[in-house]
């Protein structure tokens, strides 16, 4: 019956939420039966044959029009029984357009409520639990789970940006072959089919010609699947590669211990932290963000205590940046300050005799530089007095011995099992990374290697360049590359295998210390991809593998009973599966062999080059993420780009320019990118990022046979074995000014002396610092720093703020920079990317920026950062200029944007003082997503990018001016949520968006008429001070000024100082 | 034979007397069949100019405003300097027209109708600028007061809003004060008529002008009155629009002093778009007799006058910079000067303060040509001279990191030149098809008509 199709139809098109019966109207009156007399509706009074029908069934609302014990009612009870067996941990699956409406909606699923699952997210083999939220069924926005060891709530750029790169249509939506460069589509059952034949070669040969290439991973269930299939062919070999360092602190934990242990820092418990070239607050360190809200948590002066960390580096770190005192060191000199550093504190300390010798006194040339040595004793002097309650950290880029020699400087600061942890490292492979790969590289070339998996990972792209691993590659007869994307990687691969997004599939991880999370999908597959441990199950022989079953079965012991694994899965971690604490035993270490006779020196040939990981796009893997690569580099506010390094001074030796392309050469290898000059950077030190200039990302990241030019330069191409996590030997030639205007976000163009004598004068109003000295004897100083008139209003404020009062403190001493917030208020605000050129003409959309202002001389450079959201004035100046009324202001305080209401003029962004307004010029959205959620698409691929908008959010179109909200969003959620039960909001229970991610909490919300709140009581702080509150804006944000705690004998107590810009 | 080539003090038509001079000698251009080669060419430069203008616009309104070179921290670009820039032009044509006028300056007569003529071009080519420069262009009719669904007023604390009743006010009492002012002339076109469609069209436009002794007098009444309503205009338009600026807090533009340094300024940038007229106008239309050396040396003391004042508000922006100690405009406005926008504050300080200071020798201030090219060089330091106080205040303000500079677009110079088009379209069609020069009010005070006494 037609209408009865039809019907179905519209059910079909209907989502859900479509009310019961009210769809279609009665088609046609079938009138035979006689009218009742009393009736409920009019359509039972008219006897529709619509009513009739509705009338004969026992559920309301129907789910297929077939009689109820059809097989159609089985499937919707087998629908609803797995829902509602799965409601703790369901909405793993997007809700697809097939799903029929629900007639009672399963429990806990509220149509357009959004709801958090725990899952977590691996890279180089240690896991950060986070939170994903799922808004009908897809997810939209990552946090950090505050009960993980490794997130504590925080996540960083890269973990919030992981919603962009699950709908990013230029994923790889199917398995394809690939002979002599043709390529092939082709399907699972397809590859199901070769891989028998594979498999059944090399089981005769007991795996002799099979070789597993992983990156790292901390999987328990996958490491089971890896014994399986090793023991189903004992001669293939599994080799692990990651392009992050991780080789120095191993080897050199077998140097001290004879064995690899993972290190622990008790931030918090520490006085004194000295790091080595380690950007311990970095989220690629290891335990980087718990690292980070440990640190800070020892540096709120207000207490009147605070640590003091000394930072000695190569180039200007987080953790540099936040120090209280930084000593900028070549990072091949480290080793050389590690061995000063253990022969003046073992002097004093006297070590127990098991520890063996200390080293001699280095006499490298640069420490009997006054400075550097007046440092170095200070810095030993203060950890002396601080036995007990001090660390010492080395970068993970730097070699064994340095490790070592931090091993043996915490044990002989009695530091170990205080401060400084040992578990065991579970993952402790015998050779280094570089070498395992070289080794399958060599078998590759030998021809021995039959068939490679690669689990993940573009070796082709991040394989040293003298392995030519992609030539060695092809000599494999069958290569399989299981990836995300078909990549450079896969461009050499016979199969290319779609993977599944951590957001799509099961499996488990384990945190830097060893606790174990599962790891949770969010989405079906979008398209039809699977996990690694999908496909090295399938390989051990696992006919249709199910990750989930697998997982289930790795932890049968652990987390057998359903509620164990309930409780497991919803709380993201599990309770107590820390690995245990070690104190393994230290073995005496040999001298040292110090190489600077060969270090320094400013000369090309003489240099050396850092690689370091790029703080957003990490190894590469994320290039194709726009959000990543428009989010400003921390310290150059880079975006779209990556760029080499160069200290002040080494620059002017070697004539480069800032923002000059030079050519890079290490050997005979040589790439050309730009060159920065970098404040506080050492001299004879290059550094450059690695993951950029990718060939093979996508349309975002360089793609180019699409003719999408790379993004940056390629610095693999000079990386070596040899020359692996520090070059040396390198030089460097300018080409002269870039041709492209550098698409950075701060000073994109020459300051200039005046502008740098304006810089001088303001900053110190701007972004207030002293010393703890200083607060503690005169802590009104802050409020002194600027001095104005008593600020007078012309006329009462209208608005009496009787309900709440939004404010925000935003703690200056805590923020380390790393602009996690700027991508988190980005997804969670549905802030559109411009792309380089709109960058580069300042046209950047960031609600929320992180400013980063120098002080002191280039050579040596602080480095102090600002997060600028909107200060949402209660006297605000856009307001008062709108013509239209498009931008007003709310009875809480807040300035509410009405974007439909605007049209553009932009005064309001003219008169505002700290320029957080953002325009969309062109309209961004459109552009980059090819559709918004108000206009239709047939482009599949659009409708997927549009997949990440949050639906709280209004999409904004062309034309209209924007800015932080203080998520209002997030505090109508909770307001409603509030009402509904009657109770007032909790402090602390509305978390904005960029609050939420900061791993160090330095960003602190409220509502400002609670006496109780966190946010009431930091602004009332002495060091608590509004930016250009002068103006009598009364903007709602404060800050709460920089505090350092400076060594008295390295900073003898003076006024505060003036923070400058240097670039030029 | 061309116009231009009629020298008609020279050769007077027989019999004719001084009225009949003027009445011809204006006329002809209207009446003439082909107007000299000179108007063609320009003609067609201005249209080319016009079509770059419209392309232009539709470009913007087509892609975004994104095509113009504005960016964060400069939102206001080329657009709002154009439109201050235009908006400026026209306050010379009110100025002669009523403010001269009232001051009973008699030698205005020459001059009135093809300044108050610039005025209104000029008015419509500023009027373009704020509707096309919002980001949302097919809205700019939420700015005005009108009832509408959404119950929505506009926001009148807004200067922009201001702005919007202040053009549109101007405007509106231009174009009568123009209109009304032609009336007797289109009178005397209908009466010279040779062609019906001649006689009907100014006909229907003289509203049966007779002449009458009644309708003179009532004629100068209202003239006198709308001259009285267009007066405070003068200065208040300018003194409105430079609140846009003035009530912002963005040093280099929050300074008392605007109103009075923006109305000079204009009076200013208008009396040099006069002489950039005129000059040519007089030349080619052989108007040499009527718009005299004398005119030209009057509006260039004018100019000097004003320019003297200009200078004089540069110079005191400084000084109060200085005075204030506040440290964010003594930064703007050292910035200004040897920041990286220096060029174009020297450009504004050399065509504004400098160069015009030749008028003190008579020589140059009586040379038509020396008259042109400094009114040229006025109105190029005027364009400056709205940029600097836009972009360079608004490319460095409070927080150094969001800092930047503006580099304008290939579109932003199109737009720029081909409002010069839509200008000079306007223009060039005004000398052809209406009185140049207003007859009647010349005839009053020409010799010949004082030989009968005062009125």
């Amino acid at each position: 019956m037609s209408s009865i199709d039809d019907k179905a139809k519209k059910r079909l098109s209907v989502l859900s939420n479509t009310a019961v019966g009210s769809g279609a109207p009665a088609s046609n009156a079938a009138g035979e039966t006689a009218r009742p007399t009393y009736w409920k509706s009019l359509a039972e009074l008219e006897q529709s044959a619509e009513f009739l029908e509705f009338a004969s069934r026992e559920f309301a609302a129907p789910l297929e029009h077939e009689p109820p014990n059809s097989p159609g009612r089985r499937r919707f009870m087998q629908i609803m029984g797995a829902s509602m067996s799965l409601a703790g941990l369901d909405a793993c699956r997007w809700r697809e357009d097939k799903i029929l409406p629900l007639s009672r909606r399963p429990e806990g699923t509220i149509p357009g409520s959004s709801r958090y699952f725990a899952t977590a997210m691996d890279l180089n083999g240690s896991a950060v639990g986070l939170f994903a939220s799922s808004y009908d069924g897809r997810p939209i926005k990552i946090e950090g789970n505050p009960a993980h060891p490794d997130s504590l709530g925080g996540a960083s750029a890269y973990h919030q940006a992981t919603v962009l790169g699950l709908y990013d249509p230029d994923r790889s939506e199917g398995v394809a072959t690939r002979t002599g460069g043709a390529r092939k589509s082709s399907s699972w059952q397809e590859f199901s089919k070769a891989l028998t034949e594979i498999l059944t070669a090399q089981r005769a040969a007991a795996g002799a010609g099979l070789r597993i290439l992983a990156e790292r991973s901390s999987s328990p269930t996958l490491a089971e699947q890896k014994m399986r299939l090793m023991a189903a062919y004992p001669s293939a070999k599994w080799v692990t590669f990651e392009p992050i360092a991780y080789d120095g602190p191993r080897a050199g934990s077998v140097l001290s211990f004879g064995k690899a242990y993972r290190s622990h820092y008790a931030f918090d418990a520490a006085k004194v932290v000295v790091t080595l070239d380690a950007d311990v607050v970095h989220p690629t360190f290891p335990a980087g963000l718990a690292n980070a809200r440990a640190l800070t948590k020892g540096r709120v002066p207000d207490s009147g205590e605070m640590n003091r960390v000394y930072a000695i580096e190569s180039a200007v770190t987080l953790t540099g940046g936040i120090s209280d005192h930084r000593l900028a060191v070549r990072s091949g000199l480290i080793k050389s300050v590690a061995a000063y550093l253990d022969a003046v504190i073992s002097a004093k300390a006297n070590p127990l005799p098991e520890l063996g010798a200390a080293q001699d006194k280095p006499a490298a040339e640069f420490l009997k530089d006054a400075k550097v040595a007046k440092f170095l004793d200070a810095a030993a002097a203060d950890l002396l007095a601080n036995i007990g309650t001090s660390v010492v950290v080395a970068g993970q880029h730097q070699p064994p011995e340095v490790h070592a020699l931090v091993h043996r400087l915490n044990a002989v600061l009695g530091n170990v099992g205080r401060t400084v942890f040992y578990t065991e490292d579970s993952s402790a492979e015998e050779q280094s990374d570089q070498a395992s790969l070289k080794a399958l590289s060599d078998e590759l070339n030998a021809g021995k290697v039959d068939t490679l998996l690669i689990l993940g990972g573009n070796p082709v792209f991040t394989a040293p360049a003298d392995l030519a691993f992609g030539d060695a590659l092809s000599k494999a007869k069958n290569s399989i590359h299981l990836s995300l994307y078909e990549d450079e990687t896969s461009e050499r691969c016979s199969w290319h295998l779609n993977a599944a997004h951590y957001l799509e599939s099961w499996g488990d991880a384990l945190s830097w210390n060893g606790t174990l999370s599962i790891v949770q999908p969010l989405i079906a597959p979008l398209y039809n991809g699977r996990s690694a441990l999908e496909v090295v199950a399938q390989f051990a022989g696992s006919e249709k593998p199910d990750a989930l079953a697998l997982v289930r079965m790795t932890h049968a012991f652990g987390l057998g009973s359903e509620h164990a694994w309930r409780r497991a899965l919803s709380a993201g971690v599990l309770e107590g599966s820390a690995a245990a604490r070690v104190e393994p035993k230290l073995k005496p270490l040999g001298k040292v062999a110090l190489a600077e006779a060969e270090l320094g020196g400013l000369g090309n040939g003489k240099l050396e080059l850092v690689f370091g990981v790029d703080p957003k796009i990490v190894d590469g893997r994320y290039a194709n993420n726009a959000w990543l690569q428009e989010l400003p580099e921390s310290l150059t506010k880079l975006t779209w780009d990556n760029a080499v390094f160069i200290s002040p001074r080494t620059a002017k030796e070697l004539g480069v320019a800032d923002a000059d392309s030079v050519t890079l050469s290490v050997g005979s290898r040589q790439i050309t990118l730009l060159a920065l000059v970098a404040p506080g950077h050492a001299d004879g030190c290059l550094r450059v990022t690695l993951g950029h200039g990718r060939t093979s990302a996508g349309h975002v990241g360089g793609l180019v046979s699409d003719n999408i030019d790379p993004v940056g330069g390629n610095a693999y191409a000079i990386r070596t074995v040899e020359g692996y996590d520090i070059a040396t030997g390198v030089s460097v030639q300018s080409h002269g000014t870039v041709s492209y205007r550098v698409s950075s976000t701060q000073d994109i163009y020459t300051v200039g002396e005046i502008g740098q004598q304006g810089t001088q004068e303001r900053l110190p109003e701007l972004v207030r610092e002293g010393t703890l000295e200083e607060l503690k004897t005169k802590p009104e100083f802050v409020a002194e720093v600027v001095e104005h008139n008593p600020l007078l209003s012309l006329w009462v404020p209208p608005v009496s703020y009787d309900g709440h009062k939004w404010g925000m403190s935003i703690d200056l001493n805590k923020c380390i920079g790393c602009s996690a917030c700027v991508t988190a208020c980005q997804a969670e605000n549905n802030i559109p990317v411009v792309g380089k050129v709109n960058v580069a003409k300042g046209r950047e959309m960031l609600w929320l920026r992180v400013d980063r202002y120098y002080k002191g001389e280039p050579e040596d450079a602080e480095v102090s950062f600002q997060p600028i959201p909107c200060q949402q004035c209660e006297n605000a100046p856009c307001e008062q200029v709108c013509p239209v009324g498009a931008t007003m202001h709310s009875h809480e305080g807040l300035n509410d944007m009405v974007y439909n209401r605007c049209i553009g003029t932009r005064y309001c962004s003219n008169n505002c003082p700290y320029k957080v307004r953002r325009f969309n010029y062109f309209n961004y959205n459109m552009d980059t997503i090819g559709v918004t959620p108000y206009t239709p698409t047939d482009d599949p691929k659009a409708k997927v990018k549009a997949m990440v908008f949050n639906p709280e959010v209004t999409v904004r179109s062309r034309g209209v001016m924007e800015k932080c909200t203080f998520c209002v969003q997030r505090i109508q959620n909770t307001k409603i949520k509030a009402k509904n039960v009657k109770r007032p909001i909790e402090d602390g229970e509305i978390k904005t968006a960029c609050q939420q991610t900061c791993p160090t909490g330095a960003i602190v919300f409220g509502d400002l008429n609670d006496g109780k709140a966190q946010v009431t009581a930091l602004q009332k702080l002495p060091r608590s001070y509004a930016l250009l509150g002068e103006l009598n804006n009364k903007p709602r944000v404060q800050y709460l000024a920089r505090i350092k705690n400076p060594n008295p004998t390295l900073s003898p107590p003076q006024g505060a100082q003036a923070p400058t810009t240097e670039q030029g | 034979m061309a116009i231009s080539d009629v020298n008609p003090f020279e050769a007077p038509p027989a019999g004719d007397n001084m009225f009949a001079r003027i009445t011809d000698n204006v006329s002809r251009i209207a009446e003439t069949a082909t107007p000299p080669r000179a108007w063609y060419i320009a003609f067609g430069f201005a249209q080319l100019l016009l079509v770059m203008f419209l392309g232009s616009l539709g470009y913007v309104i087509w892609t975004g405003i994104g095509a113009w070179g504005n960016m964060m921290p400069v939102a206001w670009g080329f657009p709002i300097v154009n439109f201050v820039f235009w908006i400026g032009i026209g306050h010379a044509g009110t100025l002669i027209s009523a403010v001269l006028f009232l001051f009973r300056q008699n030698w205005r007569t020459a001059i009135n109708r093809f300044a108050e003529a610039m005025t209104i071009f000029a008015v419509v080519c500023a009027g373009i600028f704020p509707g096309m420069h919002i980001g949302r262009p097919w809205l700019p009719y939420y700015m005005f007061p009108i009832p509408n669904q959404m119950d929505m007023w506009p926001q009148f604390r807004s200067p922009l809003e201001w702005d919007v009743f202040a053009v549109s006010t101007y405007a509106t009492v231009s174009i009568l004060f123009w209109y009304m002012g032609m009336i007797p002339d289109f009178a005397t076109f209908r009466d010279r008529a040779t062609t019906t469609v001649r006689r009907v069209a100014y006909g229907i436009v003289a509203m049966g002008w007779r002449g009458s002794s009644r309708q003179w007098h009532v004629y100068e009444r209202a003239y006198l009155i709308l001259a009285a309503l267009a007066t405070p205009l003068v200065l208040s338009v300018h003194s409105v629009v430079s609140f846009d600026f003035a009530t912002a807090q963005l040093p280099g533009w929050h300074t008392t002093i605007f109103p009075p340094y923006f109305v000079a300024g204009a009076i200013f940038g208008g009396f040099a778009m006069v002489v950039t007229l005129a000059v040519p106008a007089r030349q080619f239309f052989g108007l040499k007799r009527i718009i005299t050396i004398r005119h030209l040396e009057l509006m260039n003391k004018v100019i000097m006058a004003t320019g003297l004042i200009v200078g004089y508000a540069y110079g005191m922006e400084f000084f109060v910079a200085y005075y204030s100690g506040n440290k964010y405009e003594q930064f703007t406005f050292v910035n200004r000067a040897f920041g990286p926008y220096a060029w174009a504050y020297w450009t504004m300080i050399s065509c504004n303060v400098l160069l015009p200071q030749l008028h003190w020798l008579p020589k140059f201030r009586t040379n038509p040509w020396c008259t042109l090219a400094i009114g040229l060089i006025v109105n190029v330091g005027m364009w400056f001279e709205r940029f600097v106080i836009i972009c360079t205040s608004l490319s460095r303000d409070f927080l150094p990191s969001s800092w930047g500079y503006f580099v304008p677009t290939p579109v932003d110079l199109m737009t720029l030149g081909g409002s010069f088009g839509l200008f000079f379209t306007l223009f060039l069609l005004f000398c052809r098809y209406l009185p140049m020069v207003a007859m009647a009010e010349v005839k009053a005070f020409s010799p010949a008509g004082r030989a009968h006494g005062d009125h």
